[in-house]
């Protein structure tokens, strides 16, 4: 594969990565930008024979986490996520909602092992890497951020439930 | 039923690594006996799963995404400076030897050594031998018609900053002191409507080396590191960023290479 569509395809990766983070199409291509910009600056850095998509990925992964205003961002225009399931299908919308929404809780640490994995680009490895930390330490917030997650969302389903039941009581 | 049947999943690897696919067969059995008997762990990795499947859902829609133009051109832009990247770990890196070694055909028609190559090689074995330096000569002289300026060793920063606001970018000096050599002027010639600095170095030994350094503009870049032997001569020639280089000397092409690496340092 030539460096172009390496490079390409590597980008298109970022963006999926980017809206997952983001949560807003606007904000997503804006962090992409950015990260393409300091990857341009840090070009002189990278060791030509090295995989390019850890590099790429923990350039954003840096300007992700050093840029308060994104998480601002993504906080406000949560309501904005493209809608990618099929319409007819509310129940699954519904769940997007709920576990995207519980995954915004997470701390980052938690929240980026989950989202990398979710890609099913790199191996364990690659995305300890991307995120520079042990592959030990990797795998353990991964594991406790999909429990947290879990347990969100049950929390969630709960309320929704007890909300329901009140609902019909008082009918 | 163990203790030990009952981890936390959460801290579990290879219950992870089995949610994602990403367990060897043989472990995949023994974590799918575990799961048999174990209804919090399998419900745990339905979950894992079922939260992943939405995830990339929710990612795979940055697909559907208009192309971003300010994204597609800095894609680009990094794409170019990788490149060029790469030209120079191959200068410098380990594979500097194997690079070396792939000579391949000097283009004509880029700069004044082509003149020289094309005109030369026309006459050899034609005319008796000593027809061959006159016209060599010749082609000299009407080379030195292109020249704008030279300056001498001992003016080597007037002349790079002269150089410099002539090519309209800034123009180092070639680092070849370093192995011995010394410059000995430098010159602006003008080669197909191109401005050419000319560097010229001798060593104690006598041995001449030329470089040379021009603009590249639209031009496509040289990829890697490339050589030709003409008259006697070997030549190696390269682009790196806005600019197309080449050195000339009487060596070895590790020699070359050398001389070459010391150029873009």
């Amino acid at each position: 594969m030539s460096l172009k569509s390496e490079l390409h395809s590597h980008v298109a990766s970022l963006r999926r990565y980017a809206l997952v983070l983001t949560r807003d199409p606007v904000a997503a291509d804006d962090l992409v930008q950015e990260t393409l910009v300091k990857a341009i600056a840090k070009a002189d850095t990278f060791q030509p024979g090295t995989d390019l998509r850890p590099w790429l990925f923990r350039i954003l992964h840096n300007t992700h986490i050093s840029d308060l205003r994104r998480a601002r961002t993504r906080a406000d225009a949560a309501p904005d996520l493209p809608e990618p399931i099929a319409r007819d299908c509310q129940h699954t919308q519904l769940e997007l909602k709920q576990v995207l929404g519980a995954l915004d809780q997470l701390p980052e640490a938690q929240r980026m092992p989950i989202i990398l994995v979710a890609l099913r680009e790199m191996s364990y490895a690659e995305a300890a890497r991307t995120l520079d930390v042990p592959l030990g330490t990797f795998m353990s917030r991964l594991g406790r951020g999909r429990e947290a997650l879990r347990g969100i969302v049950r929390g969630v389903k709960r309320g929704e439930l007890s909300l329901l039941k009140r609902k019909e009581g008082g009918e | 039923m163990t203790q030990s049947d009952h981890r936390d999943p959460a801290l579990d690897p290879d219950l992870i690594a089995y949610a994602d696919g990403a367990l060897e067969p043989e472990r995949m059995a023994e974590v799918e006996a575990r799961l048999a008997h174990d209804p919090a762990a399998r419900e745990a990795v339905a979950q894992w799963r079922h939260f992943d499947n939405l995830i990339n859902t929710a990612a795979r829609a940055g697909d559907a995404q208009p192309t971003n133009l300010r994204i597609a051109a800095l894609e680009r832009e990094l794409a170019t400076r990788l490149q060029r990247r790469r030209m120079r770990a191959a200068l410098f890196g380990p594979g500097l030897r194997r690079l070396a070694a792939s000579v391949v055909i000097f283009a004509a028609g880029w700069g004044a050594h082509s003149v020289y190559e094309t005109q030369t090689k026309r006459v050899a074995g034609t005319y008796p031998g000593f027809i061959q330096p006159t016209l060599s000569g010749h082609y000299a002289y009407l080379h030195s018609a292109h020249q704008r300026a030279e300056f001498s060793g001992d003016r080597m920063p007037e002349a790079l900053d002269w150089l410099s606001e002539q090519m309209q970018m800034r123009i180092e000096s070639p680092k070849l002191e370093r192995l011995g050599y010394e410059v000995q002027s430098a010159r602006l010639v003008m080669a197909g409507g191109q401005p050419l600095a000319v560097f010229y170095y001798r060593n104690a030994d006598g041995e001449q080396v030329t470089v040379s350094m021009t603009p590249r503009h639209e031009a496509p870049p040289v990829q890697g590191l490339r050589m030709a032997d003409f008259e006697g001569e070997r030549v190696a020639y390269w682009s790196s960023g806005p600019l197309h280089y080449a050195v000339v000397a009487r060596t070895s092409a590790a020699g070359l290479t050398s001389l070459a690496a010391a150029v873009e340092d």
